[in-house]
């Protein structure tokens, strides 16, 4: 039809969009030269601090030249790294996608009880299984299990009549969350062991994360992650709406239900080697939406990045406090755990955000 | 005209009825039964659209208007009967494919936070693009001329969540528009907007029509409003087609007092188009099928 609508006034629009344009540029860019600085920075923090060109050094050299540095760094430091920036961007990407999904912006990755559920596995192995030691690499397993299998609970309890709704789901995950929850709670207070073990899930933390951690996490990252992002332009007709998103031909329920399912994929994932680390899944997508606006094909990568810049900075952060944690023989030199940090500046965001603009940010 | 109220005939068993011969028929329904759990909203629909032309579905509250088009658009499924876009069943098109034909407005649709006006438009190419595949030139030219014939372009990069109503219109108009299809339905396009507005979108839905030949299907509420600019009325009642034709041979005092139940005068205005001066409520129904039917469909929306 419009094929003979008269033609466009072209230069106007072009002449609009040419500034916006390099915007969009420059903002990726700084976020990955962010994210590398921030990785450096916390390869080289730690109980001993390093030079850039000491990490360097480390990584480049074999095990011979340098065997302290080489240990410290690749040995220790790096899987420590990794694990770190990618759990974060998973956390994030997980959240930016629950919350064009569900068209919530205070949607996170624990809304759907995935987050709950891995957590209350991983209580369950440590409580009741045979000793930490020897669970291993079944742990991380297991905790996926939990938090795929709550994903999938929620979004069964959500349908209703073959059609979900993004209210019920969050509501069902609400629900379900609390349950896992409690029943965390009281698998620890029944079994009665070791409850540093089970709050380092609860909380989160990348301590003492080693290269087996890794091996787990990444295969799992290289799956959903491009998966993830490739939904951008779904993500963007989901959060139109259901009816304008079916009218335009996108099926709407399938579509939904592939990004419910690769949002518990990502959350499971990230939840089952670093813990339940708060708030990353909701101030991530949340800053960067207020950065570059809804469009998911720049919210979906972006949120990526800083999520996994956001992990490094603050695990960077606790890697260099010390604090007496009494009775806590597991984790190694008693640190905090990175999820204490996330939980504390996700409530410091929230508040800047009200305070700020006090009739934008609720839930529109 | 046909003013059957009530004593339509049975076409359900009458096949090929209104047949035309598909090339005419842009998109057509055929003995359509559509419920909402167990209640029957539309009973053994026939209507037939025309290429080129503006139909305008009218109709008390709850007589099954907005329930035809959304069957029309495939947003709902009918339990019998089909849909036949271009002599084709719509329930067996490719969904892609139907909306490459065929673009929708849905009553009151969300507001997206944060979306700009050209992001919302680029949403309409879809269609022609899929979930994968990033936007082409071709595709950036039909958003430009979406945005150039709503006049939206220097609203462009204005967030829609930001704008007024009647912008905001304009910028789900554009998307529609963007999907470049032969055919566009409106649902209630001109509820809350303001006068001015409610114009100013009606017009560029006839100009888009007379310059490029679209065919155009609105559901209206406002009957001045489908008299002034629609060719075609088809009036329903009760999930059934009780008026069809002109608005000057439609819209008469009869039919406003025995479908709408006002009492009014319909006087010509100075450019012939029929205008309804509603005076008074003719107070309910008189026949014996009210009570069963307000029971029967008690919240079909409309």
């Amino acid at each position: 039809m419009s094929a003979q609508i008269s033609a466009p006034a072209a230069p106007t629009a072009e002449h609009g969009r040419s500034p916006v344009r390099s915007r969009r540029l420059i903002v990726p860019m700084g976020a990955l030269a962010l994210l590398l600085a921030l990785a450096a920075l916390h390869l080289a923090t730690g109980t001993q601090q390093l030079g850039i060109f000491e990490v360097a050094a480390a990584l480049l050299t074999s095990r011979e030249v340098d065997s302290l540095h080489h240990q410290i760094v690749v040995d220790i430091r790096l899987p420590r790294t990794l694990v770190a920036a990618t759990a974060g961007g998973m956390l994030a990407l997980a959240g930016a996608l629950l919350q064009s999904v569900l068209r919530n912006p205070l949607a996170a990755p624990s809304v759907l009880g995935v987050s709950s559920g891995a957590v209350l596995l991983a209580a369950l192995a440590v409580t009741f299984g045979p000793p930490v030691g020897t669970l291993g690499p079944v742990l991380p397993l297991l905790a996926l299990v939990g938090g795929l299998g709550a994903g999938l609970a929620v979004y069964t309890l959500g349908r209703h009549r073959g059609r979900t709704d993004p209210t019920r789901l969050i509501l069902v995950g609400v629900l379900l969350s609390g349950i896992a929850a409690s029943a965390t709670a009281a698998v620890v207070i029944v079994g009665g062991s070791s409850v540093s073990g089970v709050l380092r899930w609860m909380i989160g933390s990348i301590n003492g994360r080693v290269w087996h951690d890794w091996h787990v996490l990444w295969p799992w990252a290289l799956v959903t992650i491009p998966l993830a992002l490739a939904t951008a332009r779904v993500g963007n007709l989901l959060q139109i709406g259901d009816e304008a998103a079916a009218a335009v031909g996108l099926p709407v329920e399938r579509a939904r239900l592939l990004l419910v399912l690769l949002a518990a994929m990502l959350t499971a994932g990230a939840v089952a080697i670093v813990g339940a680390v708060a708030f990353v899944g909701l101030i991530v997508p949340h800053a960067v939406r207020g950065l570059v606006g809804a469009d998911t094909r720049r919210v979906f990568p972006l949120s990526l990045v800083a999520g996994a810049a956001l992990l490094l900075a603050a695990d960077a952060v606790v890697s260099t406090v010390r604090v007496e944690l009494p009775g806590d023989p597991l984790s190694p030199p008693a640190l905090l755990p990175v999820g204490v940090l996330t939980a504390f500046l996700g409530g410091a965001f929230f508040a800047v955000v009200l305070l700020r603009r006090p009739h934008q940010s609720g839930v529109s | 005209m046909r003013l059957t109220n009530g004593h339509r005939p049975r076409t359900r068993h009458g096949r090929n009825r209104h047949a035309i011969p598909g090339d005419a028929a842009a998109i057509a329904a055929r003995d359509l039964v559509v419920g909402y759990g167990g209640a029957r909203v539309l009973d053994g629909l026939d209507l037939v659209v025309e290429r080129g032309t503006t139909t305008a579905l009218v109709g008390p509250n709850g007589s099954g208007k907005s329930t035809l088009l959304r069957t029309l658009v495939r947003l709902l499924r009918p339990e019998a009967g089909a849909v036949l876009l271009d002599g084709a069943a719509i329930q067996r098109l490719p969904t892609r494919e139907v909306a490459r034909r065929l673009a929708v407005l849905p009553q009151q649709p969300e507001v997206p936070a944060g979306i700009t006006v050209r992001e919302l438009t680029e949403q309409g190419r879809y269609p022609h693009v899929g979930a994968l595949r990033t936007l082409g030139a071709a595709d950036r030219d039909a958003v430009d001329r979406a945005l150039e014939a709503t006049g939206m372009q220097t609203f462009a990069h204005r967030r829609v969540d930001e704008l007024s109503g009647g912008e905001r219109q304009k910028a789900w108009i554009a998307l529609a528009l963007a999907q470049d299809t032969p055919m566009l339905l409106l649902d209630e396009p001109t509820t809350f907007l303001d006068l001015g507005h409610q114009f100013e979108v009606l017009e560029l839905v006839g100009r888009l029509r007379d310059e490029t030949g679209l065919t155009v299907v609105l559901v209206l509420h406002d009957l001045n409003q489908a008299a002034r600019h629609a060719a075609r009325l088809v009036v329903l009642d009760r999930g059934a087609v009780v008026a069809d034709g002109t608005p000057a041979r439609v819209l008469t005092r009869e039919l406003l007092r025995d479908i709408f139940r006002v009492h009014a005068e319909v006087t010509v205005d100075t450019d012939g188009v029929p205008v309804a001066h509603p005076k008074s409520w003719a107070g309910p129904r008189q026949d014996p099928q009210t009570q069963e039917s307000n029971a029967r469909v008690p919240d079909a929306p409309t």
